[in-house]
């Protein structure tokens, strides 16, 4: 019989962090609604986002335990109580940037999810099952455009440009995670997420060929505690409207 | 790019109706863009996205002698009629 784990302070932080890649992902991509290159394109980009931002809801309101609770608790968090990694805290404001960084982070979700699929706690195995269906959507959305531009060679060179750019923080998002440990020994999560970094390097390579090995090279452990330089700007769009009134009942 | 036409069957309905059109680079772009600007909200079950160019349109006017021809509409009001004299002749009798 599975028997429902306790959710620990360790493993809690550990599910945070999905919880904020997730919300810091959804977030950059709403923010080209309006803007993208092409009306089609920016519906679609948006829409995508808000799926993120669906699953960071579901993630934050099963770390609270009460869903009422999140924006209270993410607004008024310190920066350096996040947990997010650094790809998604970025400011790519070039197109090519925030396609490939779509690309890169929907090819590693897919990845991520699938660690829950068997979990020892029974609501995170139906939100994963949950997210996978949204994720062939969003893959197959970063695929076809990816497809469709890597033909055009001036396309190639801009979308080559930004992808070496973006590789490094790739690396990050699959860098050890705070309370990864005690999450895989309660059968939370089946598995370390950079183990599975080996199948999203050959999606990249069978899509973009071969690259340059000193791309992957410096998987960094403590980044997760530290912002990134773009994060402080970043958090104060997330709040731009929440600070009006903080004490305001949405 | 290309235009395409949009159409979406509803749950428990029969027909597909034209939601609306949208450009696209490919056909699976075309789906993928459909997908996400006319059914995110849960507006179809079923969706068909259609080239435009492969869409054959009839000439002005071209339908228009079909619509005054009233000795098409049959109704059967007058077989029914007929029938119905036919059998109360025979309950007469």
């Amino acid at each position: 019989m599975m028997v429902k784990s306790t959710l620990t302070s360790p493993i809690k932080e550990y599910l945070l962090a999905f919880a904020d890649d997730e919300h810091l992902m959804g977030q950059q991509h709403t923010e080209w609604i309006g803007i993208a290159p092409f009306l089609e394109e920016d519906m679609a980009f948006a829409s995508i986002g808000q799926d993120e931002l669906g699953h960071a809801s579901m993630l934050y309101s099963l770390v609270l335990g009460d869903s009422s609770e999140i924006d209270g608790f993410v607004f008024n968090r310190k920066p350096e109580e996040w947990r997010s990694c650094q790809l998604v805290e970025s400011n790519h404001r070039e197109w090519e940037e925030a396609l490939m960084r779509h690309w890169c982070y929907d090819m590693a979700e897919d990845l991520r999810w699938e660690l829950f699929r068997k979990s020892s706690h029974p609501e995170l195995v139906s939100i994963s099952e949950r997210a996978l269906k949204e994720e062939a959507y969003h893959r197959r959305h970063a695929e076809a455009l990816v497809e469709n531009l890597l033909s055009v060679p001036s396309s190639k060179s801009r979308l080559m440009e930004a992808l070496e750019k973006i590789i490094p923080e790739v690396l990050d998002l699959f860098s050890p995670m705070p309370g990864e440990e005690d999450a895989i020994s309660s059968e939370v999560v089946s598995g370390k997420y950079c183990d599975m970094f080996p199948v999203w390097r050959t999606r990249l390579e069978n899509r973009f060929g071969v690259l340059d090995p000193d791309l992957f090279t410096g998987i960094d452990d403590v980044t997760r505690t530290r912002r990134h330089s773009d994060f402080d700007v970043l958090f104060n769009r997330i709040r731009e409207v929440f600070l009006l009134d903080p004490e305001a009942t949405w | 790019m290309r235009i395409y036409e949009v159409f979406l069957k509803t749950d428990g309905k029969e027909e597909f109706r034209h939601a609306g059109s949208i450009e696209a680079a490919t056909d699976e772009l075309a789906l993928i863009l459909a997908r996400e600007n006319y059914a995110r909200r849960a507006e179809g079950i079923h969706m068909w996205v259609v080239d435009r160019k492969n869409i054959c349109i009839s000439d002005e006017g071209f339908i228009d002698p079909n619509l005054n021809k009233p000795h098409r509409h049959n109704d059967g009001k007058k077989v029914a009629k007929w029938r119905k004299s036919q059998r109360d002749k025979k309950n007469d009798g």
